[in-house]
């Protein structure tokens, strides 16, 4: 039924949400720059995105430069203590107003004719302002903000349209595990200047996270190596028993795109295993105790049995997995660039946080055990799509065994495809009803 | 008091060289102490960091770059599948400070890097720390500035 797509250029197919079937979706929602540039008018310029998070910025005048979609944005914290999401695009002749990526500036000046605005985003002076006649007025030409921004505990997210679903319409059942990833500080902060991984890859967006089918295969070295280590009390989850389905883990649809693979359930089996070797760790007691006291035993324990790391994708840009706040940018139909964020703890002794940094250092970042060898993978699947004369992606791994969970979400085991099929759902739903 | 001179350094920094080059892992690894704290150490964003509080692109104790070898080693490693081909020069050496027991030695390293059919060029310094053991000079530390340590960066997977 599906053959009648085969084969036909898609720039006959004027409706793109026919590419995503139930259980299958054709390789061209990858590979083809015309859909590329489809998603950044109906999906990236559009919805929600996660721009960073507050705590990158902490002090007055300090920004970050970054892009929603095509768009070149300056996160900024104003004099005002306000954090703002405004174009990187001077009113008069669109040059950029900082040509550094991050850093803190009480004005930003435009190198060309020299327009200036404070770090709230106002024009403060034009030279020689008289010359655009009596009419013209500061206050009508400060820098552009997007036309929404908004805030969930710190995690900055802005819309470049001027209407749609609140924030907290969009994050849905995600919220709670946005709670989750930064509570697993007793006092609920994170801090975000630890640095970053910045990479990039020759493969498309959508391949990045959520997939609970792949580690056993693709990081079989990373678990190999923690085998390796296993008398000196590495858990089970820990060497990858995590990603079988006699472990009992889900994948889970959240509804609006957002997905996870949710591990609570061989980590809480795990968890007298892993609070025994945690407890060997440098101040690691005084940290538990800290959690205890903050929000009492039994949401502290539910915390660390997370360990903080809920591994959800937040639709379109956004994944909270490990420690880091990962940001995913695509910069074509074949190149995706990727923020890694690590985030620290606030109110922790120093050693935890330096064990966070070791951590994600060994499985995240171009020269990790873990990081390379997704994007290997990514690149050749970008290389095999090439070969289309059957174009489908096959994504119906668990259909028939998934179930709706009590709250609502969809749940398939940790194998499952489930993840993908809510985020393409959303997907083929934003690029069906925008024109 | 010198524990050796330039041009026993530079022989052993090539031999070093040749040995990530070609691959060969173990040889490699034995170009390090074999006792006490070794450091191999990429930093990310800058030159300066504080590697307890900053990430780092390659941040490996001894049991970091036993693990490193291991993976590399391993066919599954599938970022090293196929494996790269290398060649780097290293020029510009310089003998930064030295005492009776130990040298600490700058180079520049441009290193070229061909795999599926792309060749990609990296540079930067690399600074290392040498001990004299049984006789040879050994590794205790050896630290890579890329110049490119704040840009987009592309899959590392190979001793740099």
């Amino acid at each position: 039924m599906n053959q009648k797509l085969a084969g036909v250029p898609l720039e006959k197919h004027e409706d793109y949400s026919e590419l995503v079937q139930r259980d299958r979706v054709h390789g061209a929602i990858y590979s083809s720059q015309a859909v590329f540039e489809a998603e950044l008018t109906n999906i990236f310029h559009r919805a929600w995105l996660c721009v960073g998070h507050e705590a990158e910025i902490p002090n007055p005048g300090d920004f970050r430069v970054t892009h929603m979609g095509k768009q070149s944005v300056i996160m900024v914290r104003g004099h005002d203590n306000v954090v703002r999401v405004v174009m990187n695009r001077c009113r008069h002749r669109a040059v950029t107003v900082t040509e550094t990526d991050t850093g803190n500036q009480k004005r930003f000046s435009c190198p060309y004719h020299g327009w200036t605005y404070d770090n709230t985003g106002a024009l403060l002076s034009v030279p020689d302002q008289g010359g655009y006649g009596s009419e013209f007025r500061l206050e009508d030409n400060g820098l552009t903000p997007a036309p929404r921004t908004d805030f969930y505990r710190g995690f900055v997210f802005a819309s470049l349209a001027a209407s749609g679903p609140t924030l907290l319409e969009h994050l849905g059942l995600a919220a709670s595990y946005i709670d989750l990833f930064l509570d697993v500080s007793p006092t609920g902060e994170i801090d975000v200047r630890a640095g970053v991984n910045k990479t990039f890859f020759k493969a498309n967006w959508k391949f990045v996270g959520m997939d609970g089918y792949h580690p056993n295969y693709v990081h079989k070295t990373v678990y190999d190596t923690r085998r390796r280590k296993a008398p000196a009390g590495v858990t089970d989850s820990a060497k990858g028993e995590t990603f079988s389905d006699e472990a009992g883990n889900f994948a889970r649809d959240l509804g609006n795109g957002h997905a996870m693979l949710d591990v609570y359930p061989v980590r809480s089996r795990d968890y007298d295993q892993y609070l025994k070797r945690m407890a060997k760790t440098p101040d690691w007691n005084e940290y538990y105790k800290s959690m205890v006291a903050a929000y009492g035993q039994e949401r502290a324990d539910e915390i660390l049995v997370w360990a903080g790391d809920p591994h959800i994708g937040i639709f379109p840009n956004l994944q909270l997995i490990g420690s880091q706040i990962r940001l995913i940018r695509p910069t074509a139909a074949d190149r995706t660039e990727v923020l890694m964020f690590l985030t620290t703890l606030k109110n922790v002794p120093d050693s935890i946080n330096e064990m966070r940094i070791r951590n994600h250092e060994s499985f995240y970042g171009p020269a990790s055990q873990g990081s390379p060898d997704d994007v290997e993978i990514f690149e050749r699947t970008q290389i095999g799509l090439s070969a289309d004369i059957n174009p489908w992606v096959l994504l119906a791994r668990g259909l028939e065994r998934e179930v709706v969970a009590e709250d609502g979400s969809i749940c398939g085991g940790i194998t499952d495809e489930t993840t993908q099929r809510g985020q393409l759902k959303q997907w083929k739903k934003m690029m069906g009803e925008a024109k | 008091m010198s524990i050796a001179t330039l041009e026993e350094i530079q022989s052993f920094l090539f031999k070093e060289a040749d040995a990530a080059d070609e691959s060969r892992f173990d040889d490699w690894f034995a170009l390090w102490a074999s006792d006490g704290d070794i450091l191999y150490w990429v930093p990310a964003g800058s030159d300066n960091v504080d590697p307890k509080k900053q990430i780092s692109i390659v941040y490996d104790d001894r049991s970091g770059i036993d693990d490193r070898v291991f993976r590399f080693k391993s066919k599954a490693a599938h970022a090293l599948r196929p494996p790269p081909r290398m060649r780097r020069i290293l020029g510009n050496v310089v003998i930064e400070s030295e005492s009776d027991t130990s040298v600490k030695v700058r180079a520049n390293m441009i290193l070229a890097e061909v795999r599926r059919g792309t060749q990609d060029v990296l540079n930067g310094r690399v600074i290392y720390d040498l001990v004299r053991e049984n006789g040879e000079l050994r590794m205790v530390g050896k630290k890579v500035l890329l110049i490119n340590n704040n840009e987009y960066i592309d899959n590392l997977s190979f001793l740099m």
